[in-house]
């Protein structure tokens, strides 16, 4: 298989988040980057062991600045053998769509893999939009694939269930907990990953169709009130009155 | 920034603005090792860490180690957990990449060890005492041997272990038994007994090889007598594993590190155990001492790592936990606050951060140290050496000895759910206790340190650790905010050296046990002179980053370390008033106290 898989980065979890330019934009000077976990855990590691059991290989794409190398090479570290940084600061998921599938058209990948969402945006727009400038199927939050050929069966995550679907290649998948199980680069990846090629070229022309205006944070957690569990009264009042949610 | 178990932030500053361990690119052997492969291993260290460690650190105690059947029954996940570390190159991390290692500097490995150590100190170090181990058969064993057991133990798959302990012979080795009869194909029957010996027998590995001491027949007596050699469990014997006649008496029954076990060894007594001679005969003690500071620097880190553990856990308490009030306020209608509002429980946390984070600051430089001695240019390479040879007795027992009081200190802030098994505080205060009697007792280490190392090269490591607090006490006398600060380290550095000497003149005019009977509590002495060291010097590159941050989080990091190191110099440097006016005393009493008085 000639996987693509894209990754982007996100704010460490444990990250205090907070904005600037007048509540516009995130305010990135002191947050600690990861690699967006469902790319990292599960479509890096599905597409690696594709590549381990049937050959082929796999490749990382991502759209942002230089500082996001440092990201890309863990996905190196772990596994993948080359990677592409486009160049650029993007602003919205059409517009790193269309880098990915500028990108993507002349390569002729069988599986183009990306996570079921970032975890700081939560957008799980990217993957829909590549496919369909593509004009290739798309799948999204598979828990299980498996090959065959060129069919794939994929299991979906929906609401109260799983859905079974089969598609041929190429197409576009994006990846929830289950598809494959964490990998964690090992020291002689890590070493491995400098001497591995990373390409950056340069962006396409493409315009964003919607740009964020304002952010929010949720309001601080209150303190919490205990309740003696004697006291079931207290506690219909507390959730009455001041809670409001009985 | 602070997950369950250790600071990753606070070793990004000790690596990267205390330390620049980046600057060790320079030389060759670890010219990969840049700021983004140094941040890259930590965090590979950290994911290890939180998948295969710590959520096993408190089933392992729960469900610890027996010995049933004669066989040595371990918790299920250790295999893979020391499976994970091999296969993450951990093993071997800091050996040549031409003998499978990946040259990672000590610096840098260290760090990460205290990770591993941080999250579950009882399966990371099966691993890490296999390292050592192996490195013993790396070093002096020859190809065969080298051939035979160091890839199946980086590979995770055969145990190592440090077999030096007999029921007479603890911190006395000279007094080793164990018998070594050469044979004719050149190997050596092995007969004796081995106790307390970690990682000794399980069966999360397929074999088992114990780095041993004994005694060559007609070897001389005392220290100049004693061999290294390699005994496995199972010997390869015409492409098969067979029984090496090492038998397993026993587990010890222990207070802490329950998951990590301790065996009785009986060896030889069907006649037919093998040991493989590793090194030169009589060398034993030698070879294995060249390992000691690794193994030193190593038990400090574990005992960190667990009080690192500790402090996380009681801080995340003292932020959630609302009793009581201000002593000024008696209005039982108004809420109560959280405990980190009680100046006590402030000062406890202080006391815990102070330990923690200045032992951390103290075994990262002494790895720094240890990268220097190895590949350093020839003038740094010697200082560097001397240096760790003079601090590697305090790197080991201040992390362990004042993490115990960091632990009981944790337990303190918990009250009642401190002392039940609700919380884990209770494991880590029996876990880190070891840490002050193995690899050396507190008291061996103090004699140690005042009987050889001060006097080390004509007291050469001593004038240059001088040397290196005056450099920091100097940087901090450049800024305003720290100049009483570094005064009073000035100050306390002065007596302790006017002290130091005077015990050198005792050892000149008496007998060695004159100058020796308080040497514990010289170590004491130099601990907290070190550690205030090395909180000086971090307070100094913190005042300077606080002016230049805007974001909060780092404000109150940087506000943190200076909070701390002058928590540090109020409340720890003044103990050593104490620990001064004792050692110039000359009364002798513990030495002339007659034991039947002792009663
Ligand atoms: C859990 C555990 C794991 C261990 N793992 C290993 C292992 O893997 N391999 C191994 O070889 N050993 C191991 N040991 C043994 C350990 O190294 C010894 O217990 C330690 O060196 C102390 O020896 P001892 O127990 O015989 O105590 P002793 O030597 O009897 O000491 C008792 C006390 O007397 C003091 N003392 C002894 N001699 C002197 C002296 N000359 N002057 C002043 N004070 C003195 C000591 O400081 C101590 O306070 C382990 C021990 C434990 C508890």
């Amino acid at each position: 298989m000639k996987s693509l898989v894209c990754v982007s980065k996100t704010p460490d979890t444990t990250s205090k988040i907070s904005f600037t330019n007048d509540q516009s934009a995130l305010d990135t000077g002191n947050i600690q980057f990861i690699m967006n976990p469902y790319d990292e855990w599960y479509a890096l590691v599905r597409a690696l062991e594709l590549q381990e059991a049937q050959g082929g290989s796999v490749t990382l794409i991502n759209v942002g600045p230089a500082a996001n190398d440092a990201i890309i090479r863990k996905g190196l570290a772990i596994g993948a053998e080359k990677a592409i940084r486009i160049e650029a600061d993007p602003q919205s998921a059409l517009f790193v769509a269309k880098q990915i599938a500028g990108h993507a058209k002349a390569e002729n990948y069988d599986i183009i893999f990306l996570g079921k969402e970032t975890i700081d945006y939560n957008g799980s727009e990217v993957g829909g939009m590549i496919a369909e400038l593509l004009d290739l199927p798309f799948i999204s939050y598979a828990s299980h694939l498996e090959m065959n050929g060129n069919t794939a069966t994929i299991h979906r995550d929906i609401e109260g269930g799983t859905e079974v679907v089969e598609v041929e290649t190429p197409f576009v998948v994006s990846a929830a907990k289950g598809l494959a199980e964490q990998r964690i680069p090992n020291m002689r990846g890590i070493m491995m990953a400098k001497s591995k090629p990373l390409q950056v070229i340069q962006q396409a022309e493409a315009g964003d169709l919607a740009v964020a205006v304002h952010f929010e944070a949720p309001p601080p957690k209150k303190a919490v009130t205990l309740v003696d569990p004697e006291n079931m009264e207290e506690l219909v009042r507390l959730l009455h009155e001041e809670a409001k949610v009985i | 920034m602070i997950n369950q178990y250790i600071h990753f932030r606070n070793l990004r500053f000790l690596l990267h603005e205390v330390l620049d361990a980046e600057g060790l690119t320079r030389f060759e052997k670890h010219a990969a090792y840049d700021r983004e492969a140094i941040d890259m291993s930590l965090d590979a260290a950290r994911q290890t860490g939180d998948l295969h460690l710590f959520p096993h650190y408190r089933e392992m105690d729960k469900d610890k180690a027996r010995f049933q059947d004669g066989e040595v029954w371990v918790h299920p996940t250790l295999r893979p957990a020391i499976k994970a570390l091999a296969d993450g190159g951990w093993i071997a991390a800091t050996d040549d990449f031409a003998a499978g290692g990946q040259q990672m500097p000590w610096t840098v490995f260290n760090a990460c060890l205290l990770i591993f150590y941080a999250a579950n100190g009882n399966a990371a170090s099966y691993a890490f005492l296999t390292r050592g181990a192996a490195n013993l058969i790396r070093t002096f064993g020859d190809e065969n041997l080298n051939r035979t057991f160091v890839p199946k133990m980086y590979a995770g798959d055969w145990q190592g272990t440090m077999a030096l302990t007999e029921p007479q012979a603890g911190s006395s080795l000279s007094d080793i038994t164990t018998a070594a009869e050469p044979q004719p194909d050149g190997s050596y029957r092995i007969s004796g007994q081995k106790i307390y010996i970690s990682g000794g027998d399980h069966r999360a590995v397929d074999n088992v090889i114990h780095l041993l001491l004994a005694r060559i027949k007609g070897a001389p007596e005392g220290a100049r007598g004693i061999s290294l050699f390699a005994v496995p469990k199972l010997r390869p014997e015409g492409g098969e594993l067979v029984a090496n006649d090492v038998v397993t008496a026993g587990i010890f029954g222990k207070m802490g590190q329950k998951g990590y076990v301790a065996a009785h060894l009986m060896l030889g007594e069907k006649n037919d155990c093998k040991g493989y001679l590793v090194g030169q005969p009589h060398k034993g003690l030698a070879h294995m001492f060249l390992m000691m500071n690794e193994a030193r620097v190593a038990t400090g880190i574990m005992a960190i790592g667990t009080a690192s553990a500790a402090y996380y856990a009681a801080l995340k308490y003292a932020n959630e936990r609302p009793q009581g009030r201000h002593p000024s306020n008696k209005d039982v209608a108004q809420p109560q606050v959280l405990i980190i509002e009680h100046a006590d429980v402030k000062r406890m946390l202080l006391f815990q951060k102070a330990v923690v984070e200045g032992s951390i600051a103290l075994l990262l430089q002494c790895s720094y140290y240890a990268d220097l001695a190895t590949v350093g240019l020839p003038e740094e390479k010697l200082r560097a050496h001397l240096l760790l040879e003079l601090l590697t007795p305090v790197a080991k027992s201040y992390p362990a000895e004042m993490g115990i009081q960091s632990v009981s200190t944790a337990m303190q802030c918990l009250g009642g759910a401190g002392y039940c098994d609700d919380f884990p505080i209770e494991q880590f205060y029996r876990d880190i206790r070891v840490n002050a009697i193995y690899e050396g007792t507190t008291g061996i280490h103090g004699m140690d340190l005042l009987g050889r190392k001060v006097l080390l090269e004509d007291g050469k490591a001593m004038t240059w650790l001088l040397e290196e607090i005056k450099a920091a006490i100097e940087s901090a006398r450049a800024i305003d905010d720290l100049r009483d600060m570094a005064e009073a380290l000035e100050n306390t550095v002065r007596q302790f050296h006017k002290t130091t000497m005077g015990l050198i003149r005792l050892a000149m005019e008496d007998k060695p046990e004159v100058f020796l009977a308080d040497a514990t509590l010289y170590l004491e002495y130099f601990g907290i002179v070190v550690i205030g060291w090395q909180w000086l010097k971090q307070a100094a590159i913190a005042s300077g980053s606080l002016k230049d941050s805007t974001a909060e989080e780092e404000k109150a990091f940087y506000g943190g370390k200076l909070i701390t190191a002058r928590y540090f110099i109020e409340y720890e440097l003044v103990k050593t008033k104490g620990l001064d006016e004792r050692l110039n005393r000359r009364d002798r009493l513990t030495l002339d106290a007659d034991p039947a008085f002792i009663n």
